[in-house]
Order: C-alpha cells, then structure tokens, then sequence
C-alpha cells in the first residue's frame, strides 16, 4: 500500500488539507434519522468502542458488537464490556454481513489487518466508519469502489464521550467523508447521523477531511499536546529538585500545573493564560516562550515535514513491525523518571500559586501552542483545524496528567500519538539542556521575589500586543465564541 | 438590677403532654439554662402555644418528666388571656343582685397583681394605659387587655417568662417599646416566646427550638414533636431554619408546569412502569432476579431494602441509565424498551433527585440555571432557557425562599440547599413519576426537614406519582401506601 496524501498532486493536497468549517446547529435538524433502523455493528470494544456504542444505543440505534473469536471464546475484557452492557456480541462472520454501518473503533496499528479481513464480508453498498484517517491516508489502504467510508471523531477520550452525554451534552466532534468512496453520495448525512447519536452535535461538529484530520491530529499530538508536556513536566521537575524545592512540591505543581493553567487557556487563550501572571511574570513567561520558540522551531518543522512526507508513518509503522521495541523502551524509560516516582506532596496550592510558581511552564504551553499552530498553518493546513489540535486540545491532555501522571497521559492517547510523543521527548530533552542550566527557581518552584511589582510601560505594551495579535488568538476568539453559543452557560 | 435568680435548668425528658384531649405533645427532650433565652416556632398546629403552656405548668403530663419549672412563672398568650376574659365575664354572671357589675378596673388587675408596683406604674405609662385604669378590664380592646397582661407578667418579676406571640396585633411604637423593654431584663430572667415570624426575632434570643406536627389517628389527634433545636450563633443551621419554616408556613404553592412546552400525553390506560422479570446480572452475580412491578398512574410506592438489594439499580432500569435495560422486558411511559427509542424520550417523563446526582452535578452553573436544566434533563445548560421557564424557576426559588441565591453558583451552596434545588430541577416539569432516590441522605437533621416539608408541598400539589426509596423509617411521606421491599441476593 503507497502513501495514500503521496499519490496525490500538490493542489489536491493543499484543498484536502483547506478543509475545516464549524457546522451550525440547524444541518443537524434531522437527528439520527439517516441511522434510524440500520444495523451499526462496532468492532473493538475499548475505550472509544464502548462508549460511543452506549451513547448511540442511548439515542435509539441498533448497536451490536463484532469481536475477534478468541476475545469471545476467552472472555476477553471486550468481550465482557460488550455483554455486561447487554450488547449483541458476535463474530465477524456472524455481524458483519449483516451491517449497514461498521464502526471501526480499534487502535490505529490493527486497523490494516481488521479491515482486510471485514471488508470482504461487507454488504453491498455498507459503510464503514474510522474515528482517525491513519490507515486510509498514511498506510493508504484502499477500500471497496461500492463502500461508504466515513470519520466521526470525537475529540475527546471515550470516558468523556460517555460522561457529557449523559449529562445531556456531548464532545466537539470532527466528522470527515472520504471523497474516493462516497458511492451514493450519503456520506454526510450519515457522518452527521452518527454525531449526533453520540451527542457531538451539542459540542459543536467541524467538517473535515480525512487529510486534514490525519496531518493535523499527528502534529498536534506529538509535539504540543502530549511531546511538550512530557518534555516540560520531566525537566521543570528536576529543576525544581536540583533547585533545593521539595520534591513532593514539585510533583504536585506539575502534576495539578498544566491542568490549571491550561483550564484558563480553554477560556481565553494564550493572552488569558499570561493575563493570570502578574506584569513582571508576564514579562518573564513572555521572553522565556520567545527563546523557547527559537530554539524549537526546528524540530517543529521537523515534525511537521516528517508527517507530510509520509516519514513519520513510516518509521512507526517500522517499529510497529519490530514488535514496538522503541516505543516499549521509552514506556519504561518514562516510568521510571524522577517526576514520575515521585508522589504529589500532600500541600495545598491555590489556583493563582500554580501560575504564579509555574511560570515556565506558562512559557512551555504558549511557546508549544504557538509553535505547533505556526507550523502547521505554515504547512497549509488551515487555522482552524490547527486551533483544534493545538490549543483546544491541551486541556484535554493536561487533564489526564492530573489523573495519574504521564503513565495515564500515554495510556489514553492513541499509539501514533504515544509513538510521535516519544520522538519529540527524545529530541527535546538534549535540544533543551542549556537553555534549562540558565533556569532558577523563580520561573519554576518559587515565583518571582520582587519588591514591587513596577515594570516598564512600553515593554508592557509590546508584550501585550503580540499576545493578542499572534493568529492563534485571532481564530480561537472566533471558535471559542461558537462554542459559547451552542454551551451558554447563561 | 438584680443578679439573675439561681435558677435549676428546666428540663424536659422524653416529656408527653395533653391537654384536653385535644393534642398532645409527644416525648419532648429540652433543656434550657438559666442564661438562654428562647424563641419557639414551627407550622401551624405544631404545638408551639402547647409547649409554652407546658412551661407554665399547664396540660397533663402522660409519661416522661419536666423538672426544675420555678415557681414563679408569668405567661402571656392568647389562650391566658381568654381565660383572663372569660373570668372576668364569669363574675358578671354570677352577678344574681340586679345590679350592673362593673368588672374589675385595671388599676386592680394590675396593682393587685404585681410585686413591683414601681415598675407596673412605669409600665403603664410606657404602654400608654393612664387613661384606663378605671376602666373595667373587660370593656378594653383586645390590644389592650394584651398590653396589661404584658405588664402584669413584667412587674411580677418572674423567675421564667413565657411569651406566646407577644408582638402580635402591637402597634409599632408600642413593639419597640417593649423590645427595648424585654432587652433590658435579659440578665434577669430567662424567656421563651412563640414567635411565627423571624424578623421579629429580638437580637438577645439565644437558641430557636422547631417544632412540627404529626398526623395522628382519630383516637390520639394530632401530636406535636420538637424537632430541632439551633443555637443563634450557628449561622448555617439558623438560615436554614429561616429557610424550614418560610417552606412549611408559605401560602406559596408548587408552581405550574411550563405551558409553553407540555410533555407528550400519555394513554392513561397504561402503567406508567411495567418490569417483567426483570433480571440484572453481572457475570455469575444476580443483583436482581426476576422482579415483577407495575407502577400505575397515581400509585405512591416506596421502595426499601438493605444496601445491595439493588434498589438503584431497579431504578436505573425505569430511568433508563442502565446498560442491561436493553436486555429486559422493561415498558415505561409508553415505550417497550429497545425499540429505537432514545433516552431522553424516556427521562423526559421523569424528575429523579439522588445522592448520585449530586455528586455529578458539578458543573460551575447558576441555581437558577440548575432548576431550569431539569426541563432538559441536562446537567448544566446548555442550551439558552425560553422566558417561560426562567419565569417558573423563579417561582420555585421563592418557594425555597432562596431569590437571593439565584444568580450564586450551585457548587458554592450548602449540601442541603442544593440537595434543595435539585428536588426543584426534578420537579420543574411536572413529570409523571418523581423518582426520590433516598432524598435525605447525607443531611443533617435540619436539611432532613426541610426536604421532607418540600416534599410534602409537592405531594400535595400536583399529579406526579411519587417513588421514594429510603431505609430510614422516621422520613415517611404521607400519601405513600405502596410498599416493594428488596432482599439481598447474595
């Protein structure tokens, strides 16, 4: 199988990776009726499996699972997810023929094989669902001329595509149709059917394409989202140390930090996330995020030319084939760093003492996020899908490495994105080292001891400025706005 | 001024006391110190003027004891001063010369009365009386028959002062005088006085005793309970019990469903809830077996049973938030289960308070907005409310006596208070079945009250078929006549 974005000239390239558009409410004024009465039979019963089956089960759908034959034969976990949710569980030969929509839920690196294998038992004129374009365009799997073949990707782990639902909301979701296989020209309206039994459509829906989903969710995952917390939390952590902080305090204002500060980029961006700083440690993260971006502006093109050359799936996909040996290496290399051996101290830390204390990794997140962003708009994709992978996501990420570490933080993710966030770690720790001796405790640890809090008016000016005009913030004002609307929490 | 008399503590041990056969006060624990003085209140016919008479020795004690009442004891009520009348009209009867009796003047009553006649002179220039104090007692007013009984008890300088509504029917002036009065002998003599309203609370009341009524039967009448006492320092308990007794006197009534947007009708013909065999398994383990239940329209049922019995998760299955609700024979408003139906077709028919929704209900949202989120099943808003519905959760938040916390944010409220709301948010939309999944837990006695008397306002006033689940026996709702007791499976 070639490449598949390779085998396409440079102008089709550049449209597929233009696309990305907010959907309004009203396209979606037909519920899940495109679904309604058709047999969706899920295959893989993980995290995103089940909970997305439940929700559309929940929302009136037929929701049945197909299962390897051992996973069944040896009560497999998916196996008793799927029965103890009272699902219809079956072999492939047993459901798939019978399928009109077969939701392909498993990890990035099995899809290959479950595909061959499902595909000739489809029914004539079926649909097959991915929640990420790897395998159609990186390993450029080619599916059959009569098949649907569409996306819907929530982008949110399963546990919360449950949670928000069942709270009567959902998670902003990303739908995309492969434009080679839109046989009937239904693709749409059932990516949007799908949506919407998963709540989706309440969170907000972007209309992508599979292209654009592919480049951007690789780039963003590896470096911002998961490389440079990784990256931050193991360096800020020996710093601390190295700097006298107690250990137990460092843990913990890592480990709770980049929620925190990340929770006031959600609201206001970048520009918000430095308001919360004071003048001069606004000044501070300023300067250190503007060496930092110098110094990592390569390795984000790097990333980036790597996923557009196709490198990047290659070398995965690589190791992938020598049975993971780097990608376990560095899992257990992980476990056993300083940060992560170390229990988060029993003290408390105010909301404002993690910003305070934190101010490099203030510096990290804006230096990442703007990084990732310039890259990956530079590269043609547009600056809404690059908002979504950039900015939007870290939260979420941040989020699960309050839960449990950087051991729960790669556990969530996908494999590509745990594979991409080992490359970026082992690149950036070296690429770091000297700009990290010239770090004290006043930017990680301690806070700024100053006697007042003075700084200089026009610098002020310059600083504030280039916040807010950076376009990161210009288009995530925007995307942030819509999802007010469709959240207002009046 | 005299130092306060070395008074016993007056107590009262599991005291039960008629009177007239009429009422009684049922098993009364209390004590109260030389040094507090106290404000009685409660709902109408909660025996409040009953348990100041028992302080004033009167009623007959059925069993338990009230020891350490002084012998000097002043109480003025309206039943004293009936009484007061009533003899003084009483020797216009025995009157047999033919002669027209006078009545006692009211220089008699009072002087004759009292031990300090200094201090009644001054009162009855403080009150207004020179004028009258020739003229026979049973000629004056009402207000003004109150105002010598006011003063005959002051100037009798009693070792305990007992006043059942002592502002009532007082003029303002007249009411500050007296409170300045009352204020000025609080070192000297303990008191405890009725009072239906708050506002009129002096500040030197140092404790509020509650009391409620039971229903009786015929034979015994209605009985009087103390429920709560709450110390003045306290804030919290003092508010909510601001807050219990606005609920239980308040003319208010629930408030209309949204006419604006009415529930689906449902055939009246059908059971609101028909399980058939209903089974919840999770592999060998049968948490509930083969359990048969109709709930018809109008049927108040309580469900019990130890922890484990799968009370919640026979509710789960009428709620629809079980998983294995597909997998029984389950019909609710209309709908056999696992015909392509949604689940918030099912909720919409169903306002559901828990423990467990509690808990989940973190969402940083408004009060008002968590009442109005009850018309969408949703936790948090997420969609903007119409006017209509904004107009009715301010109606239940006058109800809960909480305006002033509408625009507060719910996760800042009490544990009570929002226990309190979200019985409101369950019942906002007037839903065919109330599900109360053991409303009262976790609360303290106080809250417990309050959610029983909100209850009870919603039983009264509406058509919504109650299921309440509890295990502790003294929080009965009257009206419940259906009883489904769950038994441990393993």
């Amino acid at each position: 199988m070639a490449n598949y974005f390779n085998t396409l000239p440079l102008r089709e390239q550049l449209a597929q990776l233009a696309q990305c558009r907010f959907m309004h409410t009203a396209e979606f004024a037909d519920g899940v009726e495109a679904l309604k009465g058709k047999k969706m039979v899920v295959i893989g019963c993980g995290a995103q499996g089940l909970n997305q089956g439940l929700n559309l089960r929940d929302s009136g759908l037929d929701v049945s699972y197909a299962l390897r034959p051992e996973a069944i034969e040896q009560k497999r976990q998916s196996w008793k997810n799927a029965t103890e949710n009272g699902f219809v569980v079956g072999t492939y030969e047993e459901l798939i023929p019978t399928a009109d929509v077969v939701l392909n839920l498993t990890p990035d690196k099995q899809h290959t094989s479950v595909v061959n294998t499902v595909m000739p038992l489809m029914k004539e004129g079926a649909c097959l669902s991915y929640s990420h374009g790897f395998n159609i365009v990186e390993e450029g799997m080619k599916i059959r001329d009569d098949l649907t073949v569409i996306m819907v990707a929530p982008k949110c782990p399963g546990s919360e595509v449950r949670a928000e639902y069942v709270r009567g909301f959902g998670v902003p979701t990303l739908i995309a149709v492969h434009e080679d296989n839109d046989p009937k020209g239904e693709g749409l309206a059932l990516a949007k059917a799908y949506a919407v039994g998963t709540g989706g459509h309440k969170a907000g829906v972007l209309m992508s394409s599979f292209i654009a989903e592919v480049k951007s969710d690789l780039m963003g995952e590896q470096t911002i989202l998961c490389g440079m917390l990784q990256t931050g939390s193991l360096l800020c952590f020996d710093k601390m140390v190295e700097e006298g902080i107690d250990p137990g305090y460092a843990s913990r204002l890592i480990q709770y930090g980049w929620e925190t500060v990340t929770e006031a980029l959600k609201y206001g961006g970048v520009t918000n996330m430095l308001d919360r700083l004071s003048n001069p440690a606004k000044i501070k993260a300023f300067d250190l995020s503007e060496e930092l971006k110098d110094i990592m502006r390569p390795l984000y093109n790097k990333h980036q030319d790597d996923i557009m050359s196709g490198h990047f799936s290659k070398t995965m996909m690589e190791d992938w084939a020598n049975d993971d040996a780097n990608l376990l290496k560095w899992r257990a290399e992980t476990a056993e760093t300083n940060f992560e051996k170390t229990p988060a101290g029993d003290v408390e830390i105010s909301e404002q003492e993690f910003f305070d204390n934190g101010i490099l990794m203030v510096a990290m997140v804006k230096a990442g996020v703007e990084l990732a962003f310039e890259t990956m708009t530079a590269a043609g994709i547009i600056a809404e899908s690059a908002y979504y992978e950039s900015l939007h996501e870290t939260p979420l990420i941040a989020n699960t490495i309050a839960r449990k570490k950087l051991y729960e933080m790669n556990a969530t993710i996908s494999d590509t994105a745990e594979y991409g966030c080992y490359l970026y770690n082992h690149a950036c720790v070296p690429l770091l080292a000297d700009f990290m001796k010239g770090i004290k405790s006043d930017v990680i640890g301690k806070g700024l001891s100053l006697d007042d809090n003075g700084v200089d008016n026009a610098r002020l000016i310059e600083v504030n400025t280039a916040l807010r005009s950076h376009p990161v913030e210009a288009v995530g004002s925007v995307l942030r706005g819509y999802m007010a609307d469709m959240k207002k929490i009046v | 001024m005299d130092p306060l008399p070395l008074l016993d503590n007056i107590h009262l041990s599991k005291a039960t006391v008629s009177f007239d056969d009429r009422f009684t006060l049922s098993e009364i624990d209390w004590t109260i110190t030389s040094e507090q003085h106290w404000v009685i209140t409660g709902p109408n016919g909660a025996g409040k003027s009953a348990l100041a008479a028992a302080l004033a020795g009167m009623g007959d004690i059925q069993s338990g004891s009230i020891q350490g009442l002084p012998n000097n004891v002043e109480i003025v009520s309206f039943e004293a001063q009936a009484e007061l009348i009533a003899q003084e009209l009483k020797k216009d009867d025995a009157d047999i010369m033919d002669v027209i009796s006078l009545g006692t003047p009211v220089s008699e009553m009072i002087f004759d009365h009292c031990q300090d006649t200094e201090l009644a002179q001054s009162l009855v220039e403080k009150f207004g009386l020179g004028k009258l104090l020739d003229r026979a007692f049973r000629k004056l007013s009402t207000g003004e028959t109150r105002k010598v009984m006011l003063i005959r008890a002051l100037a009798n300088k009693p070792d305990l002062l007992i006043l059942d509504e002592p502002f009532d029917g007082l003029d303002v002036d007249t009411l500050a005088m007296l409170q300045a009065h009352l204020a000025s002998i609080i070192d000297t003599v303990p008191m405890a006085m009725v009072l239906n309203r708050f506002d009129e609370m002096p500040d030197f009341i140092t404790h509020v005793a509650y009391l409620d009524k039971e229903r009786g039967d015929k034979q015994s009448g209605d009985k009087g309970r103390l429920k709560l006492t709450v110390d003045r320092q306290d804030d919290a308990a003092f508010n909510e019990l601001y807050q219990l007794l606005h609920l239980k006197t308040t003319d208010l009534s629930v408030p209309e469903a949204d006419p604006t947007n009415k529930l689906p009708t449902l055939d009246p013909s059908q059971p609101l809830v028909k399980l058939t065999q209903a089974t919840i398994q999770y592999g060998d383990t049968v948490i509930v077996d083969k359990l048969d239940w109709t709930i018809e329209r109008g049927q108040h049922w309580q469900l019990s049973g130890p922890n484990g019995s799968g009370k919640t998760c026979v509710l789960s299955l009428i709620t629809g938030d079980h998983p294995q609700c597909y997998t029984n024979d389950i019909f609710v408003f209309g709908f056999q289960r696992g015909n392509g139906e949604s689940i918030w077709q099912i909720k919409q028919f169903i306002g559901y308070v828990s423990t467990n929704l509690q808990w989940e209900y973190r969402v940083s949202t408004s009060c008002k907005n968590v009442i109005i989120s009850g018309f969408y099943d949703s936790i948090g808003m997420y969609t903007k409310p119409t006017d209509s519905q904004k107009k009715i959760a301010d109606q239940w938040l006058e109800i809960l006596g909480m305006q002033d916390r509408a625009d507060q944010p719910f996760n800042k409220l009490s544990y009570g208070d929002q226990r309190l709301l979200l019985i409101a948010r369950a019942m906002v939309k007037h839903p065919p079945l109330l599900i109360l999944d053991e409303p009262c837990l976790g609360l303290d006695d106080i809250n417990r009250q309050l959610v029983l008397a909100l209850i009870e306002k919603i039983c009264q006033g509406s058509e919504t078929t109650v299921l309440y689940v509890n295990h502790h026996a003294e929080d009965q709702i009257t009206g419940i006549e259906h009883y489904l007791g769950l038994e441990k499976n393993n």
